[in-house]
């Protein structure tokens, strides 16, 4: 499979980039881990004029945590696999277990986690919990910065708040507070290589060891055309004392209250929606396994 | 316009002129002739084409070649030893690992990576580690024991 000609930049600054991007807008797409850009390119999906590769640039290869602030950024051209064994992630285990299930081990070497977030494939891994996480996006630009929440950063199937000239340099995840617990559940027919069928990233945060719940996000990949919350089920979890009646009936409303599940060939909207409402369930309970 | 790249493949250096729409299985298949990286999906599903890029396997086919300017490239051709076959490559033929061979290669190098982070792997270490490997003749069952024996022997 040929890929079509297109001329080649390699900046090694984030300002290269971001001048490169301005001067040739939709004429130019950015290249990372190129498990997406390569195959769509080969597929004849894309054809833009100009690549621009973000492997050279240290300032999004690199994460950095800052306890005074609260918070740790993570540079978007991270490799996934190398993200994975970082310390910093093992309190988020959604976005751990997240990244754990993203393709293979040989595809998670050249994945990286903004390619996996700007892509904005309905079905994305790592997408969910960032949102459930209130991680941040930074976007740059010739002009400068700006910082968009995740929940707010998916447009639609493959489309996303970032203008012609920005770059998805980095995300930002913040310290969670006491007493929360998380967990993300991938479901497909396979367990490498495959594509979510649904997938759910529950976090739930208490007030004290045995509760009462003060914080719950829950949200649903695959099941809409971007990563939906399932703001009815969190709504039953604030205020209640975690367990498995009032998990059932915040699955239960996710499932037929806040999934927009369609038929196609992976699945029926049906069973999709039965699965919401299993997952849920799970994620859920696993979350509060994992209340630390 | 073709551009100049700096790569070390097999621990030897090659300084090569490439067109930036060339991948790194091609550079290696066409320009090195380096045949024994198969080229299988072209899609980075089926593991056929895996190279180790600086210590990770990669799918050489969804790797630009001037991506691959100053670092370093390990081909199946490239684990032999003076003293012959490298102990994976010893064990798949042991074992009986290879059916077509289309997909050896990859997954030699996926197991050769596995062995040299974790010398002990369990089974499910050994099954997830080749999770992006396909391989349609052995049912991979033959492929794992060779890979426990190589362990064993560590």
């Amino acid at each position: 499979m040929l890929i079509p000609r297109f001329n080649y930049h390699k900046p090694s600054t984030l300002k290269e980039a971001c001048e490169l991007k301005a001067e040739f807008k939709n004429k130019a797409m950015f290249l990372a881990g190129g498990t997406d850009v390569i195959v769509n390119l080969k597929r004849g999906v894309i054809s833009p004029d100009n690549l621009i590769s973000l492997n050279s640039i240290a300032e999004m290869t690199s994460n950095s945590v800052n306890d005074k602030k609260g918070q740790t950024i993570i540079g978007a051209s991270g490799k996934v696999a190398g993200l994975i064994n970082e310390k910093f992630l093992l309190p988020y285990s959604a976005l751990k277990t997240a990244m754990e299930n993203i393709g293979s081990p040989i595809i998670r070497n050249m994945a990286t986690i903004g390619g996996n977030i700007v892509t904005a494939r309905p079905a994305a891994d790592a997408s969910p919990s960032l949102i459930a996480y209130k991680a941040k996006a930074v976007l740059n630009s010739v002009s400068g910065k700006r910082e968009v929440s995740m929940d707010n950063f998916f447009v639609g199937v493959g489309k996303t708040v970032l203008n012609d000239d920005e770059i998805l340099s980095a995300i930002i995840l913040y310290n969670l507070p006491s007493y929360t617990g998380s967990a993300y559940i991938k479901f497909g027919t396979r367990k490498a290589l495959e594509i979510s069928l649904v997938n759910v990233a529950a976090v739930i945060t208490l007030e004290k060891p045995d509760g009462p719940i003060t914080d719950a996000r829950i949200v649903m990949g695959a099941v809409g055309p971007v990563p939906l919350r399932a703001k009815t089920a969190e709504k039953i979890l604030i205020g209640e004392k975690p367990g498995a009646g009032v998990f059932a009936k915040a699955a239960e409303s996710a499932a037929s209250k806040d999934s927009s599940p369609i038929d196609d060939f992976r699945g029926s909207a049906g069973y999709r929606r039965d699965m919401v409402k299993v997952l849920t369930e799970r994620a859920l309970k696993m979350a509060l396994s994992d209340i630390r | 316009m073709k551009r100049l790249i700096n790569i070390t493949v097999n621990q030897k250096k090659y300084e090569l002129a490439v067109d930036p729409n060339m991948t790194l299985a091609d550079m290696i298949r066409v320009e090195l002739k380096l045949t024994g990286t198969k080229k299988g999906c072209g899609l980075g599903e089926c593991g056929a084409c895996t190279v180790i890029l600086d210590g990770k396997t990669v799918s050489s086919c969804l790797v630009l070649a001037v991506e691959a300017d100053n670092r370093d490239v390990i081909t199946i051709e490239g684990i032999e030893t003076e003293k012959g076959l490298h102990p994976v490559q010893q064990a798949f033929v042991e074992k009986g690992a290879i059916q077509c061979g289309f997909c050896t290669p990859g997954m030699v190098l996926s197991a050769k990576t596995l062995l040299d982070e974790n010398p002990h792997p369990d089974e499910q270490d050994i099954r997830k580690a080749i999770s992006g490997n396909l391989c349609r003749c052995t049912g991979y069952q033959k492929i794992v024991e060779a890979v426990q024996s190589v362990s064993a022997r560590k």
